[in-house]
C-alpha cells in the first residue's frame, strides 16, 4: 500500500470490545467503543483511571498481551481492517504508520544505546534508509523538537538528559518515520507544569507541520482542550460522550461529563462560596458494572426502571457535528440549569500565628568523591532564607516544580532534617534544630504530614485500623487498646470512611479511600499543622474534589494550619488563603491568593499560571513558554535563580539579574516579590488568565 | 521366603509409605477446598508447577517426620543382617525372626544394611537440619541486612565487606577446616555457634521491643517471657554435657545437664554452624537490597514523621513488605542447604560415618557403583526429588505472587 494516496479517515474504530481473561472470569475492559480520526485531526480520549482509555490504544496497536483479546468490532487503519493483517503487516505499520508515545519517557528509551542510534534505527528498519541519511534525518527531527545543540544530544545516552528532554526525544523518535497516526498515552503526566506546557505546545505545532493525526489520551480535561479538535469522554469501558471540543465543553449532553466539569476547580470556584461538587459513590469495578447505564448509580438524573433496564446505545445529538451521547434522557435534562448550590460554608476565622519561619536555610554537603569522602565538597542549597508565618486555620499553599526545595522544607519542618541556619518557631518553641528523635510525642503529633502517592502511603501488610492505632500508640493517646480502638473508629468517621474498613488491608481500598486513611492517620495526634504534599495530584478528578473537600472540612472543625504543597495552580487558587511560590530554593513570591493570581506577578509565577491547562473554553490565556529546564540545585545560576529562563530579564538594566540575588520587595500589604524589575514594569503587567465575558 | 519381583517391590514400597499418602491426601484436599481463603499459599494450588513441587516437598517432610518415630522404615538402619551384603532389591531375609520384615525392599548395602530404611531415615536428618539451619541463616542475614540497607553509609560498607569476605572463601575448604579435630578441639565451632545462635535472640528482642516500647505494661512481661525462653533454648543448644567447651586443656562450664533439654552432638553442631555461616551472607545481600528499595516508600516516611524508631521501621514497616522475595528465596535456600548437607555427608564431614544421611550413603554406594547400582541410586533420587520439589515450589510461589 502506498502511503500517500489514501483519502478518508485515518483510523476508524467501530464497536470495539476488548476483554481481559483472568483465572476467575472474563473482564470486559472496553465495550462497544467507536471513534473516527480524520486526517490531521487530534482526538482526545478522556476518562478516569480504569476507564479503558489506554486499553483502546493498545487495542489499536494490537498489543494486548497474553490475557487480552478483542472480542468484537473492528479497527480500520486507512480503510484496512487491522484484524485481517498478518503479524508481519502489523509490524510494518507499527512504528512507521502508527507511533505511540508513552507516559514514562525513561522507560521508552533504551538506556544502553545512544540517542542518535535509537533514532536512526527507525527509518533504517522501516524505510531501509542508509545510516548516513538516517543520521541526517535524526538531526533534522531533533532540531524540530527544539532541543538545544542537536548534534551533542545525538551522541548522549538517555540518562544524561532531563525528563523533559527525554520526552522530546521520544516524540522525535515517533516522528522519525513520519507516521500518519500518533497515539499519545498521557505523554506529559510525569513532567513538571512548565515543561509540560512546552511539550504540549511542541506536539501541537508538530501535528500541524507534519499533518499527523493524533489520538491523545489524558485524564486532564484542560490539556485536551488545549491540544485536541475532538474529544471522547470514557466512563467504565464505554464512550459516554463524543463530539467536537466546543460541543462537549459548552453543550455537554451526558451527566458524567457534567459531573466531571463540576468536580474540577475552574476559575471562579471557591472553597467557601462555590465549593466543588464531588461525584458521589465509587467507580464500578469492571466485573461489578450495574445493569443498563454504567453511570446510573452515581447519576443525579437516574430514573429507576428506565436507566437500568437495558444496555444504552449511543444517541446522535441533532444539529451538532458528530456529537453523540450515551444517555437515554439527554433530551429531557435541562443542561443549562445552574448547579444546585450545596450549602455555602462559612469561612474559618484565621487565628493567631502558630508557625513562624525566620531566615531558614538548609544546605546539603555532597562529597565529590563518595567512596573515600575526600576531595572538594559541593554545597547544595536546597532552601535559601525562607521567611514566613502561618496562622491558625489558614491554608498556605507552597507552589513550585520539582527541585524547588518544597520537600526539603517539609523534611526540616517535620524534623527529619535539621536546619542549617535560621529558626522555626512552633508557638514559642524553637523546633528548627530539634531532630525528630528529640521531639516529644506531643510536638510530633502536632506537626504531621499527608503524602502524595496514595498507593504508597499505607503499609501494605498491616490493616488500616492497626496503622491508625499504631499512630495513636506512638502519640501516647488512649490508656488501653480498647480506648485507642474507639478513637481509631472516630477517626474513620472523621474522614467519612465506614467503620468496617478498620479490618481491611490497604490493597482492598481505592486510591481516594487510602488517601482518607492517610489523612486520618495524620490527624491521630490532634495535628495543628498538617503538611499536605500534593495530596490529591495522584487521584482521579472526581475523587480529588471529595478529598479536597474533606481536608477543608477537617480544617474548619479543628482549626488546623494546612501547608498545601502543590504544583497544580487551579486547586491552589480554589482552596488556599495565601500562596508562596518557590523556585530553586528561593521564595520568589508570597501573598494572599488574590494578590498572587493577579498582576503584578513575579515572572516565574506568570509563567506558571500560563502553563496550567484550564478546562474552560471561556478562559483566554496568554501563552508563555519557558525555555529550557530548571537548573540543577547543585549548580545554581549566579544572581537571580530564575534569570536563565526569565522573559523579562532584558528589562532590567546593567545585567543586575546575573549579578545579584534580588531583595524581597514589599508590593502591597502582605505581598512580597523577589525581583529586580522596576515598579513601573511590574505595574504594567497584564493578567495571564482572562475570563471572557459571558 | 521367595525374593520379590519388581511389581511386588513397588507395591510393598508404596504400602510402606501409606501414612505419607494419607497425610498428603488430607493436606491437598483441605488446601484445594479452602484455597480462595488462604492467600498466597492458596494461590499456589492454581499453578501445576507449584503443586507438583509442593507435593514433592510435603512427601519428604511427612516421610522425615514419620521416620523420626520409626514408622515407614522396615529395619533398623544401622542393623546388619548376615547374607544380605550387596543383595539386589527384593531379597528375602534368610530366617526372619517373628515380627521382622522378611525382605530388604531395595536390597542391602556393602555392610548388609537395608537400603530402603537408610534412605527413609536419611530424610529425617535432612528435614531436621535444612529448614532449621536456613531459618537461622535468615535470622542472621535479616538482622545484619536490614540496618545495612536502611542506614547505608559506612555501616553498610563494613558489613558488605564482611559478607563478601565470607562468600569469597571456598566453601568446601571452610568445611574441612571446621571439622579438623584440632579446630574442634580448640572449640571454634562452639564459639561460632555461640555467636550465630545469638542472633535469633537479638532479632526477637528488638522485634518486640520496637513494637511495644510505648506500652511498658505489655512490653516488660512479654520480653521477660520471650527472651527468657529464647535464652534458655540458646544455652541448651550451645552447651553439651554441662560444658560450653570441653577439651583436654580447658573447659568452660555452662548450663547444668539437668536443664539441658536439647542434646546436640558435636558433629551435628559443626554441620549446623557451617551451613548457617555460609548461607547468611547471601541472605544478608538480598535483605539489604530489599531494604534499600523499600526505605524510599512513603509509608516509611510516614513512620519516620510520627517518630518511630529505626528498628520499628526496619522490622515492622520494611521486613513484612519484603516477605514475597524472601519466602521464595527461603524455599530455594532450603534446597541449597540440602545439597550442602549431601556434600558434607559425601565427604564424610561432620555427621558420624555410619549415620544414614544421604550424602554418606551415596558415597558408600559409589565405591561399588560399577557392580551394584542399587545402594547408591535410592538416596541420590531422594536428594534429587527433594531439591527439585523445592525449586519447583519456589518457581510456583514466585509466579503466583506476581499474578494479580
Amino acid at each position: 500500500m502506498s502511503r500517500d494516496d489514501y483519502e478518508g479517515p485515518i483510523l476508524e474504530i467501530d464497536n470495539l470490545s476488548i476483554s481481559f481473561f483472568t483465572r476467575l472470569r472474563e473482564i470486559p475492559a472496553v465495550m462497544d467503543f467507536s471513534v473516527t480520526v480524520q486526517p490531521g485531526e487530534a482526538v482526545g480520549l478522556v476518562g478516569e483511571s480504569g476507564c479503558g482509555k489506554s486499553t483502546v490504544a493498545l487495542g489499536v496497536m494490537r498489543d494486548l498481551g497474553k490475557n487480552g483479546r478483542i472480542v468484537g468490532g473492528t479497527v480500520k487503519f486507512k480503510g484496512r481492517d487491522m484484524g485481517d493483517m498478518s503479524d508481519e503487516e502489523l509490524r510494518e505499520i507499527r512504528g512507521s504508520e502508527v507511533a505511540m508515545i508513552y507516559q514514562e519517557p525513561m522507560a521508552s528509551l533504551n538506556p544502553a544505546m545512544k540517542i542518535g542510534k535509537q533514532l536512526m534505527e527507525v527509518p533504517m528498519i522501516h524505510q531501509g534508509m542508509n545510516a548516513e541519511k538516517a543520521r541526517e534525518r535524526a538531526l533534522q527531527v531533533v532540531t524540530d523538537v527544539k532541543l538545544p545543540d542537536p548534534a551533542r544530544i545525538l551522541d548522549s545516552f538517555p540518562h544524561q538528559l532531563s525528563g523533559g528532554q527525554q520526552q522530546r526525544i521520544v516524540i522525535a523518535m515517533a516522528l522519525m518515520a513520519e507516521p500518519s497516526l500518533l497515539i499519545l498515552d498521557e505523554p506529559t503526566t510525569a513532567l513538571d507544569v512548565t515543561v509540560e506546557a512546552a511539550v504540549v505546545e511542541l506536539v501541537k505545532e508538530l501535528g500541524k507541520k507534519y499533518g499527523t493525526s493524533m489520538l491523545f489520551i489524558s485524564h486532564n480535561l484542560g490539556l485536551v482542550l488545549e491540544t485536541c479538535d475532538r474529544i471522547c469522554v470514557m466512563y467504565s469501558g464505554e464512550a459516554v460522550e463524543t463530539g467536537s471540543i466546543e460541543d462537549v465543553f459548552d453543550k455537554m449532553q451526558h451527566p458524567y461529563t457534567q459531573a466531571l466539569f463540576r468536580s474540577i476547580p475552574l476559575p471562579g470556584a471557591n472553597k467557601n462560596d462555590r465549593p466543588l461538587k464531588a461525584i458521589p459513590g465509587n467507580f464500578p469495578l469492571p466485573h461489578e458494572r450495574p445493569p443498563g447505564c454504567n453511570f446510573g448509580p452515581r447519576c443525579d438524573y437516574f430514573e429507576e426502571g428506565r436507566c437500568n433496564a437495558a444496555e444504552i446505545p449511543m444517541f446522535e445529538v441533532a444539529g451538532d457535528d458528530r456529537h453523540g451521547t450515551r444517555c437515554l434522557r439527554f433530551e429531557e435534562i435541562d443542561w443549562n440549569a445552574p448547579m444546585q448550590l450545596m450549602e455555602t460554608k462559612t469561612k474559618g476565622e484565621i487565628g493567631p500565628v502558630v508557625l513562624k519561619m525566620d531566615n531558614l536555610k538548609k544546605y546539603y554537603e555532597v562529597a565529590a568523591n563518595a567512596l573515600f569522602g575526600g576531595g572538594q565538597k559541593k554545597v547544595v542549597k536546597a532552601n535559601e532564607t525562607l521567611t514566613f508565618e502561618a496562622h491558625e486555620s489558614e491554608t498556605l499553599a507552597i507552589v513550585g516544580e520539582s527541585g524547588c526545595g518544597k520537600s526539603t522544607f517539609a523534611k526540616v519542618l517535620m524534623g527529619l532534617e535539621t536546619a542549617t541556619d535560621g529558626t522555626i518557631m512552633l508557638d514559642n518553641r524553637s523546633i528548627g534544630d530539634v531532630p525528630i528523635e528529640k521531639r516529644d510525642a506531643k510536638t510530633i503529633g502536632e506537626v504531621q504530614m499527608v503524602f502524595q502517592n496514595p498507593f504508597d502511603t499505607l503499609n501494605p501488610s498491616m490493616t488500616v485500623g492497626r496503622q491508625i492505632i499504631r499512630a495513636l500508640e506512638v502519640f501516647g493517646i488512649g490508656k488501653n487498646e480498647a480506648e485507642r480502638r474507639e478513637r481509631m473508629l472516630q477517626l474513620l468517621d472523621l474522614v467519612k470512611l465506614p467503620r468496617e474498613f478498620a479490618d481491611r488491608m490497604p490493597r482492598q481500598l481505592s486510591g481516594g479511600q487510602k488517601q482518607r486513611v492517610g489523612i486520618a492517620r495524620a490527624f491521630a495526634g490532634d495535628a495543628r499543622i498538617v503538611v499536605a504534599d500534593e495530596p490529591v495530584s495522584a487521584l482521579d478528578v472526581s475523587v480529588q474534589a471529595a478529598v479536597t473537600d474533606l481536608l477543608m472540612e477537617i480544617q474548619r472543625e479543628h482549626k488546623t494550619t494546612l501547608l498545601f504543597i502543590s504544583h497544580d495552580l487551579s486547586i491552589v487558587r480554589y482552596l488556599s488563603d495565601r500562596v508562596m511560590v518557590m523556585y530553586l530554593g528561593h521564595v520568589v513570591e508570597l501573598g494572599t491568593t488574590d494578590q498572587v493570581f493577579s498582576p503584578p506577578y513575579h515572572p516565574y509565577t506568570e509563567a506558571l499560571l500560563s502553563a496550567v491547562p484550564i478546562a474552560d473554553t471561556s478562559v483566554e490565556k496568554e501563552h508563555i513558554v519557558l525555555e529550557g529546564d530548571i537548573p540543577s540545585a547543585m549548580n545554581p545560576p549566579p544572581g537571580c535563580p530564575f534569570q536563565t529562563r526569565c522573559r523579562w530579564k532584558k528589562d532590567v538594566p546593567d545585567n543586575l539579574c546575573e549579578r545579584e540575588v534580588p531583595p524581597m520587595r514589599q508590593m502591597a500589604e502582605g505581598h512580597q516579590v523577589k525581583c529586580h524589575l522596576a515598579d513601573d514594569i511590574l505595574a504594567r503587567m497584564s493578567p495571564v488568565i482572562k475570563i471572557a465575558a459571558e | 521366603m521367595e525374593p520379590l519381583n519388581g511389581l511386588e517391590i513397588t507395591g510393598r514400597i508404596l504400602w510402606q509409605f501409606l501414612p505419607v499418602w494419607i497425610s498428603l491426601i488430607v493436606v491437598f484436599a483441605l488446601s484445594l477446598h479452602f484455597k480462595r481463603r488462604l492467600g498466597l499459599y492458596g494461590k499456589l494450588f492454581d499453578s501445576p508447577i507449584g503443586m507438583i513441587g509442593f507435593g514433592f516437598v510435603m512427601f519428604w517432610i511427612f516421610t522425615g517426620f514419620y521416620a523420626a518415630f520409626d514408622m515407614i522404615i522396615t529395619h533398623d538402619p544401622l542393623a546388619q543382617i548376615s547374607g544380605l551384603k550387596n543383595e539386589p532389591p527384593g531379597s528375602a531375609l534368610r530366617d526372619p525372626g517373628p515380627g521382622e520384615y522378611p525382605w530388604y525392599l531395595l536390597g542391602g548395602d556393602n555392610l548388609a544394611r537395608d537400603v530402603f530404611s537408610r534412605m527413609v531415615k536419611g530424610s529425617s536428618i535432612v528435614i531436621g537440619i535444612a529448614p532449621l539451619a536456613t531459618i537461622f541463616a535468615f535470622m542472621v542475614g535479616i538482622t545484619m541486612g536490614l540496618p545495612a540497607g536502611y542506614y547505608g553509609g559506612r555501616l553498610d560498607t563494613v558489613l558488605s565487606f564482611l559478607a563478601n569476605l565470607i562468600l569469597a572463601f571456598p566453601v568446601i575448604l571452610l568445611f574441612f577446616l571446621l571439622v579438623t579435630p584440632e579446630i574442634i578441639a580448640a572449640g571454634v565451632p562452639s564459639f561460632m555457634a555461640m555467636v550465630l545462635f545469638f542472633f535469633p535472640i537479638v532479632f526477637f528482642t528488638v522485634l518486640l521491643n520496637s513494637r511495644y516500647h510505648s506500652q511498658p505494661k505489655i512490653r516488660t512481661p512479654l520480653l521477660i517471657v520471650v527472651v527468657g525462653a529464647l535464652l534458655w533454648g540458646y544455652l541448651a543448644l550451645i552447651s553439651s554435657e554441662g560444658y560450653l567447651v570441653q577439651t583436654e586443656t580447658y573447659a568452660i562450664p555452662l548450663l547444668p545437664q539437668a536443664l539441658d533439654f536439647i542434646n546436640t552432638s558435636s558433629g551435628f553442631l559443626v554441620v549446623f554452624v557451617a551451613v548457617v555461616f555460609v548461607n547468611s551472607p547471601t541472605v544478608y545481600r538480598i535483605v539489604r537490597g530489599l531494604a534499600m528499595d523499600i526505605k524510599t516508600r512513603d509509608y516509611v516516611a510516614a513512620a519516620q514523621t510520627r517518630g518511630e524508631g529505626p528498628w520499628y521501621i526496619m522490622l515492622w514497616e520494611i521486613l513484612p513488605n519484603a516477605r514475597g522475595p524472601l519466602i521464595v528465596d527461603f524455599c530455594l535456600r532450603i534446597g541449597y542447604t540440602t545439597i550442602l548437607l549431601g556434600t558434607l555427608g559425601f565427604f564424610g564431614l561432620g555427621l558420624s560415618p555410619e549415620s544414614p544421611n544421604w550424602g554418606a550413603t551415596i558415597n558408600d554406594g559409589r565405591k561399588l557403583l560399577s557392580i551394584y547400582l542399587h545402594p547408591a541410586l535410592p538416596p541420590a533420587l531422594a536428594l534429587l526429588s527433594l531439591v527439585l520439589g523445592l525449586n519447583l515450589l519456589a518457581d510456583g510461589l514466585r509466579e503466583e505472587s506476581l499474578k494479580d
